[in-house]
């Protein structure tokens, strides 16, 4: 016995209707969601302003060559709702990031993980989503 | 053998249609409470409906049914902080609106300045650090302050941690009337006038300028807006904004929308919110310079020498 099309179309016509819309003016404007950077460098700066945080990480390649990248987090407000400070991370750590590079920049991207190459088990400013970032 | 495959669709359509309905059910039961009444109905209070109340009490709190405070004059008090109470990503939808509804509502040329904002992504002017203006509220506490003098309760202005751009709105209290409409000036905010109905906060807003989105997907309105929010705190933890909108220019007939706001944890404070400080929006996505990002005109924070592109 064959499979009809008609069969298969039927069933996928009513599951993509049950999809939920998805708001355009978040994180997926601005970054790529299947563009992951995972790299370990060395923090050299973390600001804590607004409308969100940035941390800045060297990372050095094979050859040498430096890259700054500029990881974008949520609102400084809500990390620190989230119970971190400025002490939880400072210039100089070594750290290791996976994050969303941007659709254009891919230096800038948009943290989703961060750890202390001494803690490598203990997200810092955890509790941050790409989806917290975008037009809040 | 033709009739069968028919048949087979026939059923597991209909099955798939039911698992559709069965799963919007559990989740519409997992995602709203029925939190007090209000004129005699269920107020149901949405745990995440644009806003996720991450800084609010559960709903489930036995706090959140406590009874309302009161001020010295006998009025409810509506300080807060509170959580949510407006739209974010979706106006109707967030409102209680089915999906679609309001813009059904909309006239041609506001369906098409909506459409076409809907592609210019970066044009939104609150990702520029503008005021929001009524009655969006983003995931940020935002409060009530009532401005007591020797005349009684003459002000009332309210503070978003975000969303108001550093400035404040006001509510006169003292019975003036709204200005000529000759001669106000549209404005981010309006100009706003309340007054008490029993319990009820009314406020009554017109000259609004047309620039500010009502959502994130551009739902627009003109200078011809005029709002009416019907503030109810129905206990400890949940206040009602019961919302009308009116816009001759924008919408078929007036819109009524429900938004339902939720009081924040203890020790949740305001905290300062300087947008303008290190705004970086639309550079990782390559929109700097882009015609849509320009025509607000925007700051976009340092550029690095080592960019990567």
């Amino acid at each position: 016995m064959r499979t009809h099309p008609t069969v298969l179309l039927t069933v996928l016509g009513f599951v993509g209707l049950i999809a939920p819309a998805v708001a355009h003016h978040g994180f997926e404007t601005e970054y790529d969601n299947d563009k992951i950077i995972t790299a370990t460098g060395l923090v050299s700066k973390i600001e804590w302003t607004n409308p969100h945080m940035h941390v800045y990480v060297d990372v050095t390649d094979a050859a040498g060559k430096v890259t700054t990248y500029n990881l974008e987090l949520t609102s400084p407000n809500a990390i620190q709702r989230l119970g971190w400070n400025k002490n939880d991370l400072v210039a100089g750590e070594k750290v290791t990031f996976k994050a969303h590079a941007g659709k254009v920049v891919e230096s800038r991207a948009a943290l989703d993980s961060l750890v202390k190459a001494n803690a490598p088990k203990q997200e810092i400013f955890k509790g941050q989503r790409p989806e917290d970032l975008g037009s809040n | 053998m033709k009739k069968m495959l028919v048949l087979s669709a026939a059923v597991i359509g209909t099955l798939v249609l039911l698992l559709a309905q069965l799963q919007a059910q559990q989740a519409q039961q997992a995602n709203e409470i029925v939190v007090g009444q209000l004129n005699g109905k269920p107020v149901i209070q949405p745990v995440r409906r644009g806003v996720d109340y991450r800084d609010a009490i559960s709903p489930t709190d036995p706090a959140m049914n406590g009874p309302v405070p009161r001020l010295p004059d006998g009025h409810p008090d509506l300080t807060g902080p509170w959580e949510g109470g407006g739209s974010d990503n979706d106006m109707g939808v967030e409102g209680g609106l089915k999906p679609g509804e309001l813009d059904s509502l909309l006239l041609p040329a506001a369906k098409k300045l909506k459409e076409e904002r809907s592609k210019a992504i970066y044009g939104e002017p609150y990702i520029y650090c503008l005021p929001m203006s009524v009655p969006r509220i983003n995931p940020y506490p935002w409060k009530f302050v009532m401005g007591y003098t020797s005349k009684g309760l003459q002000y009332i202005y309210q503070l978003h941690e975000t969303g108001d751009a550093g400035a404040h709105r006001v509510i006169y209290m003292d019975g003036r009337p709204h200005p000529n409409p000759a001669t106000l000036i549209a404005s981010w905010w309006g100009h706003s006038i309340g007054h008490w109905e029993g319990d009820t906060l009314v406020i009554d807003t017109v000259g609004y300028n047309d620039k500010f989105w009502f959502d994130a997907p551009g739902t627009p309105h003109s200078e011809k807006l005029h709002t009416i929010e019907r503030w109810t705190r129905i206990s400890y933890g949940t206040l009602v904004n019961d919302f009308t909108v009116e816009d001759p220019d924008t919408f078929s007939k007036p819109v009524q929308l429900r938004y339902v706001a939720r009081i924040v944890k203890p020790g949740v404070e305001l905290m300062e919110y300087i947008c303008a400080e290190n705004n970086q929006i639309g550079i990782a996505g390559g929109y700097l310079g882009k015609s849509d990002a320009s025509q607000i005109g925007i700051g976009g924070g340092p550029v690095l020498k080592d960019e990567k592109k």
